[in-house]
């Protein structure tokens, strides 16, 4: 979907790897458990060398599998965590805006406006969202920089990315984080 | 450990959630396609018949090691095999309910056990038929043809219950069990 997805779907494709070889590797593990039985019930000599090394690699097959197991657990709960911290970061910068967009009493044809704006569209692709003139997107943003008390789209996009960077945005939505006022407690991006 | 998801409306109005490990899918797919290829591709005599059965059987203790040691859905806690929680799953489906399950839905749960108990059935009976002791006795030849039936009538159940299940709750659980993620629809009950 987006860019910040991508260290997710890597994960993700590490995740299944290492599933699969796990698997391989369990089902070679009762292979060799399976024939290592059947070999003692066939001729019951526990010393024979054969049956000790099928014996081994059973064990090593084992404990392999064991921790890979532990491993794929381990990762599976980093990429939860770190599903969770996005999800957070995210409702948090949705927060975030609409606390900043309120206190600028944006219209809700400019709220959308900026959103798109922040989202990277240009005027043109704006006006085709929106099924307006480029003449009417082009006043909405210039009405949008001015309520902000910004000079044009780089320094109006500037004003989330510090928010973003002074790495402690409101905890509570942030309604309260305007700029000027300095955003509020919370380091919760980290992790 | 229900929880209602809270409204975060809007154009955010479902949320992925992944459910389901690689692991668990990995060992979904291949059971399944054992299943396939001894009903319907192997020689039911032949070599390749046996070692298929062989698998599907170390794919079931792989599972089980996975619902005692993996992540919280795959464990046999998340889905325990309940009759009472199945009989009032069904009486709130019916009465509308639209509650969503992480894990296995209590019905489907059920059908899991049943779909592995069934496998072992098969597994067991066929190994049995290989050996000096029960080579060619009546009995366990018809155990295997039973458990092969209800196996087949446990398949077409479980598809259609899953076909009933993802028109109930509104979530794709065939792409579930592929890409391990849940779409939930916002403002739905989880479980």
């Amino acid at each position: 979907m987006t860019r910040s997805d991508l260290p997710v779907k890597a994960r993700q494709r590490r995740a299944t790897v290492l599933a699969g070889i796990i698997l391989l590797q369990a089902l070679c593990a009762l292979f060799f458990i399976g024939d290592v039985v059947a070999d003692f019930l066939d001729n019951g000599r526990v010393e024979d060398l054969h049956i000790g090394l099928e014996a081994l690699a059973a064990v090593a097959l084992i404990g392999g599998v064991v921790f890979l197991m532990i491993e794929l657990r381990r990762m599976l709960a980093r990429m939860r965590d770190m599903d969770a911290g996005l999800q957070v970061a995210r409702g948090q910068m949705a927060g975030v805006m609409e606390g900043f967009f309120e206190a600028w009493s944006l219209t809700d044809a400019e709220r959308d406006v900026a959103m798109m704006i922040l989202k990277g569209l240009d005027n043109e692709a704006i006006a085709q969202v929106r099924n307006t003139a480029p003449g009417t997107v082009r006043a909405q943003a210039a009405s949008i920089y001015a309520k902000s008390g910004t000079h044009g789209r780089a320094q109006f996009v500037s004003l989330f990315v510090e928010e973003l960077m002074s790495g402690d945005f409101g905890a509570a939505g942030g309604a309260e984080g305007v700029p000027a006022a300095g955003a509020g407690a919370v380091g919760g991006l980290r992790g | 450990m229900a929880l209602v998801m809270e409204h975060r409306g809007g154009r955010d109005s479902a949320r992925d959630l992944m459910v389901w490990d690689p692991l668990v899918r990995l060992i979904h797919w291949s059971l399944a396609l054992t299943v396939l290829l001894n009903g319907a591709v192997t020689d039911p005599e032949g070599k390749l018949h046996e070692w298929v059965g062989y698998a599907a059987l170390a794919l079931v203790a792989i599972r089980f090691v996975w619902a005692l040691a993996g992540p919280a859905e795959a464990r046999f806690s998340a889905f325990p095999p309940s009759p009472a929680r199945a009989i009032r799953h069904v009486r709130a489906a019916l009465a509308g309910d639209r509650t969503v399950h992480l894990s296995h839905n209590p019905v489907g749960a059920l059908m899991v056990y049943n779909l592995w108990l069934t496998v072992i059935a098969l597994g067991v009976t066929g190994y049995m038929m290989t050996t000096l002791r029960f080579f060619g006795i009546d009995w366990v030849e018809e155990a295997h043809e039973i458990a092969f039936t209800w196996l087949m009538v446990s398949v077409a159940l479980h598809v259609a219950g899953v076909a009933v299940d993802s028109w109930r709750s509104g979530v794709n659980l065939v792409r579930a069990m592929i890409n391990g993620r849940k779409r939930i629809p916002d403002g739905t009950r989880l479980e």
